[in-house]
C-alpha cells in the first residue's frame, strides 16, 4: 500500500500536537510496510535537520511569500502541495492508494487530488475551528469552516481520536456516524484500526 | 493537427457577468478561437440566473459556486473562488479523460487553479496579464498589494508564455515580474464591430432624452469607479468645458469611488449636469455610446483602454489620456484626442474641441472607425492566439511531461 500523509507541522517544525503525531503515524505505518510520503511546509527556518529513516518526505514552502493572514497563506500554500503530490503520483506510475489529510490546512489539494484522479482521501482531525475560535463566527472563522465542511463532504473516511470529537463533529457539521472512525492515537488498536480504515478506503479504488 | 486542439479558459467573470473588460475579452476571444476550429472550454464563477452548464456559439460554459460564504476580505475571497474553480475544473478534465491541451488563465484572480491544473495535469500553462496591481495602484503600499503583486509574478512565472494586449503592457509586465522577453506575446485586444452596427439605423432620440435635453451634448464616461480610471480629474474639468458649450456628463458603471466622486460633482454645484448611471444592461450601454457626441477615458494607468475602442466602433469620437494602451490606440488629431493624464485642464481643452468643431469631430470618429476595422478584428486575434497556442503545444511536445 502506498499512502501519501498531508500535514502542515511534521518535525522539525512544531506547532502543536500534529508534528509528533504526525511523525510517529508515518514511522509505525513504515514498520507494517506502508509505502508512506509526507507533504508538509518547511520554511528552512529551523536549522538542520533529519528526516525520519524510510519516511519519503516533501517540504514546500510558499510560492507568495507576503501575506495578510494565515488563510490567504494556507491558500496559496495548498497550490505546492498539490504539485508535490501531483510529482509523487507521476512518478510513483499513478499507483497510490489514498491521501490521510490531517486537519483542514491542506483539504483544498486533497479535493482537488480527488477530483482529478479519482484518488480517496481520509480527512484526519486533530481539532476543529469551532473549538479553536471559541465558537467566534467572522468570515475568517466562516472561511476556515467552510473548508472543514468540504473536508467532511468529500472525504471517504473521517478520523478522530476521541469520541467526543466524534459527537462535536456530527453536532457542528451533521456529517453522518458510520463515516467516522474514533481512533484513539497509542492506544493498543491504534495501528490495526488505522490500517483497517486504510484498507477500507483503498479497497476497490486502486487508481486506473 | 488531426486531433481538435482542446483550451480551457478559466476567468473571474464571463457574460453575462460583467465587472471589467476581462469578460468581454475571454467572450469574444473564446468565440473567434472556436471559430477557428479550437474546442474551448469555459470555467467561470457563477451568475444568478445564467445556467451552470451551456454551449454558447459553439463554447462550453461551466460555472462554478464563486464562494458565497462572507470572506474576510476580496483576495481572500478570490482564493476561496479558486478552491472551488479548480475542484470543478478538475472533475471536468478528469470527465474529459486528460483530454486539455492547454489551460488559458486570465489575470491573478485564477492564479492558484490555473497553476494547480497545470501540475495536476502536467499540460502548458497560458496567461493573459490584463492589468497589474503594481500599475492599478500605482506602486505597492500594503502587504496587501504586495500579496497580489506576488501572486501575479507566480502567475507568470509558471505559465509557458505570457499574452499582453498592448506594446506597453508587455514592456510593463517585463519590468514589473522581470520576465525574459521571449516569454511574452503581444496580442492586441478586440471588438466586434457587429454588434454596434447592427441597429444602427434605429432612432436613439427618445433614448438620448432620458440621459439629455436635445440641446445638450452628451459627454459619456464608460468604466469601473475607482481611482486609476482618473474620473475625478473628468469631474475636475467639468466646470471649464461648461463655460464654453452646453453639455450633459453621464458616467456608466460601479466602484468604490462612486459616492465620492458624486458628492463632489454636488460639491461643485454640477448635480444637475452630471448623471450616475450605475451599471447598464449590454443594449443600453451601446446605444449610449452610439448618442455620445464624445466619449472620454481620462485613465492614470490603462493598460489597454477597451472601452476607447468600443467607442470607435460606435463611430463616437473620443478623447483619452496620452497612456498606456490608449497611447497606442489613439493618433493624436487622426483617429482621437490625446490629452496629459491627470490634467483637467487638458482633458476640457480635448473635450471642448471636440464638441465646439463638428468637423474635426467627424474627421477623427471616420479615421477612427477604419482603424477599429483594419486592426482589431477579433477573427485576427482568434488566429493571432491559435499560432501561439500551437507554439507553445510544439515546445511542449519535447519536453519531458509529453
Amino acid at each position: 500500500m502506498r499512502v501519501i500523509i498531508l500535514s502542515w507541522e511534521f518535525p522539525p517544525r512544531i506547532v502543536g500536537q500534529l508534528a509528533n503525531y504526525v511523525k510517529e503515524l508515518a514511522l509505525q505505518l513504515l514498520k507494517r510496510d506502508v509505502e508512506t510520503y509526507v507533504v508538509t511546509y518547511h520554511d528552512f527556518l529551523t536549522g538542520e535537520h533529519e528526516e525520519p529513516k524510510g519516511v519519503k518526505t516533501y517540504r514546500v514552502t510558499n510560492p507568495v511569500r507576503t501575506h495578510i493572514g494565515v488563510l490567504t497563506w494556507v491558500l496559496t500554500l495548498n497550490q505546492e502541495v498539490e504539485r508535490a503530490v501531483a510529482n509523487i503520483y507521476y512518478e510513483a506510475d499513478k499507483q497510490i492508494n489514498l491521501i490521510d489529510a490531517h486537519d483542514w490546512h491542506f483539504i483544498q489539494a486533497a479535493v482537488t487530488l480527488k477530483k482529478a484522479f479519482n484518488m480517496p482521501f481520509i480527512y484526519s482531525i486533530e481539532s476543529l475551528e469551532e473549538h479553536r475560535s471559541h465558537g467566534a463566527n467572522y468570515p475568517f472563522n466562516m472561511a476556515i469552516k467552510s473548508i472543514e465542511w468540504l473536508g467532511l463532504y468529500e472525504a471517504k473516511e473521517v478520523i478522530v481520536k476521541s469520541e467526543w470529537m466524534r459527537d462535536e463533529v456530527i453536532r457542528i457539521y451533521k456529517v453522518p456516524i458510520d463515516k467516522i472512525k474514533v481512533i484513539e492515537p497509542n492506544s493498543k488498536t491504534w495501528m490495526k484500526d488505522i490500517l483497517e480504515t486504510y484498507q477500507s478506503v483503498a479497497g476497490g479504488t486502486m487508481p486506473k | 493537427m488531426t486531433q481538435e486542439l482542446t483550451v480551457m479558459m478559466l476567468t473571474w467573470e464571463f457574460p453575462p457577468r460583467i465587472i471589467g473588460g476581462i469578460s468581454p475579452h475571454v467572450y469574444h476571444l473564446s468565440k473567434s478561437l472556436t471559430k477557428n476550429g479550437v474546442k474551448v472550454y469555459v470555467v467561470t464563477c457563477d451568475f444568478p440566473g445564467a445556467p451552470q452548464h451551456e454551449i454558447a456559439d459553439g463554447v462550453e460554459v461551466f460555472r462554478i459556486d464563486s464562494y458565497k460564504n462572507p470572506s474576510p476580505n476580496f483576495a481572500t475571497w478570490v482564493y476561496l473562488m479558486n478552491v472551488n474553480m479548480q475542484k470543478e475544473a478538475a472533475a471536468l478534465v478528469n470527465r474529459l479523460d486528460g483530454r486539455v491541451d492547454i489551460f488559458h488563465a486570465h489575470d491573478w484572480l485564477v492564479a492558484n487553479a490555473g497553476i494547480g491544473l497545470k501540475h495536476v495535469f502536467r499540460k502548458p500553462l497560458m496567461a493573459t496579464i490584463h492589468s497589474t496591481e503594481i500599475g492599478r495602484r500605482n506602486g505597492l503600499h500594503f502587504d496587501y498589494e504586495r500579496m497580489i503583486h506576488e501572486t501575479e509574478a507566480w502567475l507568470t512565472y509558471e505559465a509557458w508564455k505570457v499574452i499582453c494586449c498592448s506594446n506597453y503592457m508587455v514592456s510593463h509586465v517585463r519590468w514589473a515580474f522581470g520576465l525574459p522577453e521571449d516569454k511574452l506575446i503581444m496580442v492586441p485586444n478586440g471588438v466586434n464591430i457587429q454588434e454596434y452596427t447592427e441597429n444602427e439605423n434605429t432612432d436613439l432620440r427618445q433614448f438620448r432624452r432620458k440621459f439629455a435635453s436635445p440641446e445638450e451634448k452628451l459627454v459619456l464616461f464608460v468604466g469601473r469607479l475607482v481611482y486609476e480610471k482618473g474620473i475625478h480629474v473628468f469631474v475636475n474639468a467639468i466646470p471649464s468645458i461648461l463655460g464654453k458649450a452646453n453639455a450633459k456628463f453621464v458616467i456608466v458603471g460601479n466602484g468604490y469611488m462612486k459616492e465620492p466622486l458624486s458628492n463632489l460633482a454636488r460639491g461643485m454645484g454640477l448635480a444637475h449636469k452630471v448623471m450616475f448611471t450605475g451599471f447598464v444592461d449590454d443594449k443600453t450601454l451601446k446605444n449610449l455610446q452610439r448618442c455620445a457626441d464624445v466619449s472620454v477615458v481620462p485613465s492614470l494607468f490603462e493598460p489597454f483602454g477597451i472601452v476607447a475602442l468600443e467607442a470607435m466602433a460606435a463611430k463616437s469620437p473620443i478623447v483619452v489620456s496620452d497612456t498606456g494602451g490608449l497611447s497606442e490606440i489613439v493618433e493624436h488629431d487622426v483617429t482621437g484626442v490625446k490629452v496629459y493624464p491627470e490634467n483637467p485642464d487638458s482633458l476640457s481643452w480635448g473635450i471642448t474641441k471636440v464638441l465646439l468643431d463638428e468637423k474635426y469631430a467627424a474627421w477623427i470618429r471616420n479615421n477612427a472607425y477604419k482603424k477599429v476595422l483594419e486592426n482589431y478584428d477579433w477573427d485576427k486575434i482568434g488566429r493571432q492566439t491559435t499560432d501561439a497556442y500551437e507554439a507553445v503545444l510544439k515546445e511542449y511536445s519535447r519536453s519531458i511531461w509529453a
